[in-house]
């Protein structure tokens, strides 16, 4: 019922054939390749995919953070209403970012500044943004701080980041990023460094607050069973393209690309009982490495010579289904 | 079983001082291992799982004596290890090694790979030269590396070659006992898989012992035969894997469990969730260390000190409401 709704609405944030080329060495190589996805408002978008495959290159791209050189956005569009951030000069994305769209980090030891206290920081958006004094903002922080459950918000806000626990620091992140109410909230591997106790309550807190403020959350990982519990859409990336897009429920109960299998089936679970796990052979080509063909196939049990030559386009196979294999759902030969 | 335990822990504790000051004067003590016992036999796996800051690693850098033990003992096939100094360790320094988490900053960027895996081999006189040579081509091999390989700097593998490397070198000297501490956590889980079918076959051939210390409690289920669960510093509990993970005990064991996300997302969520974060294990609670987490805490849980017990064969269980 809610899902229908939601697939009516337009999405918040439309990214269609975003492509993000990087100067190495080698020569250059495509980190993100003609990759589009939307996100609705409310809806939680899991992009999963192994290091290197492009992930949070996709985040950079959107919000004008790639560096460069040697990075640069070569092509496609990320439509947030009717303005393209990847056209937006410089100054006018300052005034989007940290506003309508934020993004939380992986390590939030690295992306706090540790000379700051979490007030200031936390702050930093409302006065940048909304104009705030440095009163106002103070007390808003300590609002936003309350809101992501920090006990004693008032005595937190004089602190610095070194004095928080890693799960206090991730959601002080999450309070930054969520200060000014931004329409699309960008969370990439925000509880990958954390225990899984405090995991479960970053990702619940991460829910309810989606739910209380209506944000469209892009949840980059590279945990399916974080993928499972959050996202209701997913797409899977590989080598910087997507290789499947899918329904949460579809994508787990009938993986269609032989990347997505491998991926679910290498997952050791609790009470599974198999000795073995399945491996996926080989490694995730290098950028300037690219096979010809699909990038998947050296590692692919199914690929045959079409496999090596042609890249496969990106299909539809049923209502929400899309894949980019030319053995779409085939079980391992 | 006693009899044959390839290593055994007794009571094991471990003090680190907190300094403070220019003059560095002991201010406090962080007590991360607070009277630990295990066993372990030959060809057999222990799980050792916990939260960051439990002590887990603490204890495996203890138990090969990387560490010196506040109190308790530590035997090695029955040799008492507890107190020798370095050149008496030597040999039985043979029989123990460790691989690490990250093989980015365990392996030295500056020796090429045969000499990374070789090591060992020349520290303790085991072989030289052209058999030198061919023993580390042939590790190289059995943990699924190639020859041509050999003279590369680590740089030049990818995460999971490195982790390859690090249990080539463990290998080289015919352990009895490898420390795993975190081997698989820095690695992508396709990777991950790779490890893990190299460790199982690994100790199927050389009837291998292995700690296995990871805070990911589905990787453990997936590779121990026993698992002891940590909680800043003590084992809570202490069980078969089957009926630990059947049938957890511990209100601890519970939780963490309960926060695993699953990779099924038409499996209903948990409604209650662990609140709060691991105490500082400079000034632990009293009593139970979990009762400012527990959701059951008694009265008595926060002034008495539980003791692990039986509660079933084999299943230990330091709680008191069990």
């Amino acid at each position: 019922m809610r899902a229908a709704a939601l697939q009516e609405r337009r999405p918040v944030l439309d990214v269609a054939h975003l492509t993000t080329e990087f100067y190495t060495p080698d020569g250059i190589g495509r980190a993100v390749d003609d990759v589009s996805f939307g996100v609705r408002a409310g809806e939680t978008l899991g992009i999963v995919g192994e290091s290197g495959c492009g992930k949070s290159v996709t985040a950079l791209s959107i919000l004008g953070l790639v560096p460069s050189p040697p990075g640069r956005v070569v092509a496609g569009s990320a439509l947030l209403g009717d303005r393209d951030l990847v056209r937006m000069p410089d100054r006018e994305l300052a005034d989007v970012r940290g506003n309508e769209i934020a993004m939380v980090f992986q390590e939030p030891m690295t992306s706090l500044n540790p000379v700051l206290t979490i007030g200031y920081q936390v702050g930093e958006a409302l006065r940048r943004h909304e104009g705030l004094s440095r009163r106002a903002a103070r007390r808003r922080a300590a609002e936003m701080l309350d809101l992501v459950r920090i006990p004693e918000p008032g005595r937190r806000i004089h602190e610095y980041p070194h004095q928080l626990s890693g799960g206090m620091r991730q959601r002080a992140m999450i309070a930054m990023a969520l200060a000014c109410r931004p329409k699309v909230l960008i969370a990439d591997e925000p509880t990958t460094a954390l225990d899984v106790t405090i995991q479960a309550q970053v990702l619940d807190l991460i829910r309810d607050l989606q739910a209380e403020l209506g944000t469209a959350v892009i949840l980059i990982t590279h945990d399916l069973g974080v993928i499972a519990e959050t996202a209701q859409r997913v797409i899977v990336m590989y080598a910087g393209r997507t290789v499947e897009e899918a329904d949460v429920g579809q994508l787990f109960a009938a993986p269609m690309h032989p990347y997505t299998r491998g991926l679910l089936a290498s997952v050791p679970q609790l009470d599974s009982g198999l000795a073995r796990l399945a491996e996926i052979p080989g490694v995730v080509p290098a950028l300037a490495a690219m096979p010809s063909g699909c990038a998947f196939a050296p590692r692919c049990p199914n690929a045959d010579d079409r496999c090596r030559a042609e890249a496969p386009s990106f299909e539809t196979h049923a209502a929400g289904h899309r894949v980019a294999c030319w053995h779409p759902g085939e079980a391992a030969a | 079983m006693t009899e044959s335990a390839v290593l055994e822990v007794a009571d094991l504790h471990k003090r680190f001082p907190v300094r403070k000051g220019v003059f560095g004067r002991v201010t406090g003590h962080v007590h991360a291992v607070d009277g630990v016992s295990f066993a372990i036999g030959r060809g057999e796996t222990l799980g050792l799982v916990g939260e960051s800051g439990c002590g887990k690693t603490t204890v495996g850098r203890t138990a090969l004596r990387l560490l010196k033990p506040t109190s308790g003992t530590i035997r090695l096939g029955g040799s008492d290890i507890t107190a020798l100094g370095n050149k008496a360790l030597r040999p039985f320094r043979r029989r123990m090694q460790i691989i690490f988490q990250d093989p980015f900053s365990s392996l030295d960027p500056r020796m090429a790979a045969r000499d990374i895996v070789g090591e060992l081999l020349g520290v303790h006189g085991l072989a030289k030269g052209a058999e030198r040579e061919e023993r580390v081509a042939s590790l190289f091999e059995r943990v699924g590396l190639r020859r041509d390989q050999l003279g590369n700097y680590p740089h030049e593998f990818s995460g999971g070659q490195r982790q390859r490397l690090g249990i080539a070198r463990a290998l080289s000297v015919q352990p009895e006992l490898i420390v795993c501490d975190e081997p698989v956590s820095a690695l992508d889980v396709s990777i991950q898989a790779q490890v893990i079918n190299l460790l199982l076959d690994l100790q199927a051939e050389f009837r291998l012992s292995y700690l296995f210390i990871a805070h990911d409690l589905a990787v453990v289920e997936h590779i121990s035969d026993r698992v002891a669960v940590m909680y800043l510093g003590r084992i809570v509990e202490f069980a078969d894997k089957r009926s630990l993970f059947a049938d957890p005990q511990h209100p601890y064991t519970e939780s963490l469990l309960a926060a695993v996300p699953v990779p099924d997302p038409t499996r209903a969520r948990p409604t209650r969730r662990l609140q709060g974060d691991v105490p500082s294990p400079v000034d632990q609670p009293s009593g139970c260390h979990f009762h400012t987490r527990c959701p059951y805490a008694t009265h008595r849980c926060r002034s008495e000190e539980p003791v692990l017990k039986d509660v079933a064969d084999g299943h230990q269980v330091a709680c008191h409401l069990r």
